[in-house]
């Protein structure tokens, strides 16, 4: 006598309880790595306002107030902080034409040396 | 009642529906799956692909100068490309094997990116001058120093070519070929951001008391000039769709994702200057009556080899706009290639601007 061939689908009500366990098993793999890692959660939060950005939450408004100075001494103190970002070009634009005025002098083929600033560690 | 009577099956009906019910359930429990590998697996995010020197620092910019393969700065002749300062710089460093600027690098030239960090609040007050008379003049003048070279190429992207066309027309003996993407020339033409402020009726941005623009602000002026990603539920259900993609597809996606979701906050004062200078009404390029600081700026100085590139469906930098270049520049070559903003610098099918472009520079070092 022949053997039967086995059906190759389990009754659907069995396959309904087999997806319903994979579900608990996916959920508990979302959980364990939320407990794990803040930037899971980071990123899931991300995912949930439809963003799959990396390292860092989706830019939401900041709370009222905070990107506006909030008294006259702090809006003086950003002109004042800004003034020394310009004089800090400034001398760098004096640095840049003592250079310039040096490679002027020297032979064509030198040339500036490379100012100290590291390698970008990407 | 017998305890080993089976269940009575189905009616045919219902268990087609409960199959159904089965499958979108498998479907929806995958896609998380999926979700929870992409979100789980290292990938290269928020910073650019091709090692580089930091050969430049003032305030929050860095002038990185990229390196080769043996971590040596390349002696071709020298390329400074110049992205948007309300975005991050890596858009044009994007991946490895996937980048406009290593391409560059990799066809002979000494090529140098101005990231322009993240403004804090007392960059609110940095206006046109010094964006364009201070950074970029400066990253100029290194580069120049750095090499010896007379002169350098610029290649300007979005606000970033705003800026590097209004220094030419300033400096033009220092620059020896200019490429301009998708700048907006002419801001009569209807569409990009100045538009969205001028539709609603808005008067901007504040010059003499500026504040510093927040991120999330400048976030949803883009999500207004793109369809589809301007709601919550749109931006989730494009996510939910995507992610039928396979995992190595969704990583480029949120590399991807990373630059475009990660905007910087915006200086207020230039934001101001730009859109009364240059904005709807204005359209001080156009009309010549641009100035940065107290120079009148002379559009018939660029007389240097320009290529400016548009693309067909952008809707930050509507095309029209930016193929008016050549009304000011009358010997700007135009091309308009097909795709987006974004897609045609670091979209797959970038490589025919990276190619256009390197033509377009001449040759690198090894010719």
């Amino acid at each position: 006598m022949a053997d039967e061939k086995p059906t190759t689908d389990p009754p659907l009500i069995e396959r309904w309880l087999a997806e319903q366990q994979q579900w608990q098993r996916t959920l508990l793999t979302y959980l364990d790595s939320m407990v794990k890692s803040d930037e899971f959660l980071v990123h899931v939060g991300n995912a949930m306002r439809g963003s799959l950005l990396a390292g860092k939450a989706y830019p939401m408004p900041p709370a009222p107030g905070t990107s506006a100075p909030e008294t006259p001494a702090d809006d003086k103190l950003d002109q004042i902080l800004f003034a020394v970002r310009q004089l800090e070009g400034q001398i760098q634009d004096l640095r840049l034409t003592l250079d310039e005025l040096k490679a002027a002098k020297k032979p064509k083929s030198a040339k500036m040396t490379e100012p100290a600033g590291g390698k970008d560690p990407r | 009642m017998t305890p080993a009577e089976p269940e009575p099956a189905p009616p045919p009906d219902q268990e087609r529906e409960l199959e159904a019910l089965l499958a979108l359930s498998q479907r929806g429990r995958e896609k998380l799956e999926r979700l929870h590998e992409v979100l789980t697996t290292p990938g290269h995010y928020g910073q650019g692909a091709t090692p580089a020197a930091v050969v430049y620092r003032e305030n929050k910019l860095r002038l990185l100068r990229l390196l080769d393969a043996n971590g040596r700065p390349r002696s071709g002749p020298p390329v400074l490309f110049v992205p948007a300062p309300v975005s991050r710089y890596f858009i044009i460093d994007l991946l490895p094997g996937r980048s406009f600027a290593g391409h560059v690098g990799e066809a002979g030239f000494d090529v140098y990116i101005a990231d322009f960090g993240t403004p804090t609040r007392e960059d609110r007050f940095a206006d046109l001058t010094y964006y364009v008379e201070g950074l970029v003049r400066r990253c100029v003048r290194t580069v120049l120093a750095l090499t010896g070279a007379p002169q350098i190429n610029l290649v300007g992207y979005c606000l970033g070519g705003t800026l590097s066309l209004l220094y030419t027309a300033l400096y033009p003996e220092t620059v020896r070929r200019l490429v301009l993407l998708t700048t907006t020339v002419d801001g009569d033409v209807e569409g990009g951001i100045p538009w969205v402020a001028h539709r609603l009726g808005l008067a901007g941005e504040s010059y003499d008391e500026p504040r510093l623009v927040p991120a999330a602000e400048v976030k949803s002026w883009f999500e207004m000039l793109a369809p589809g990603s301007n709601s919550l539920v749109g931006r989730v259900n494009d996510l939910w769709d995507r992610l039928d993609d396979a995992p190595e597809r969704l990583r480029e996606v949120r590399t991807m994702a990373s630059w475009v979701d990660d905007v910087v906050p915006a200086p207020g004062r230039l934001l101001a200057e730009l859109y009364r200078k240059f904005g709807p009404g204005a359209n001080g390029m156009m009309k010549r009556t641009a100035a940065v600081g107290d120079k009148r700026l002379d559009f018939a100085a660029v007389n240097m080899p320009v290529l400016s590139v548009s693309a067909e469906k952008d809707t930050i930098a509507p095309p029209a706009g930016v193929d008016a270049v050549q009304r000011i520049v009358p010997q700007a070559e135009v091309l308009r290639l097909p795709g987006g903003h974004v897609g045609i610098v670091a979209g797959r099918a970038a490589t025919a601007l990276w190619k256009r472009t390197v033509e377009f520079l001449g040759p690198g070092e090894s010719a």
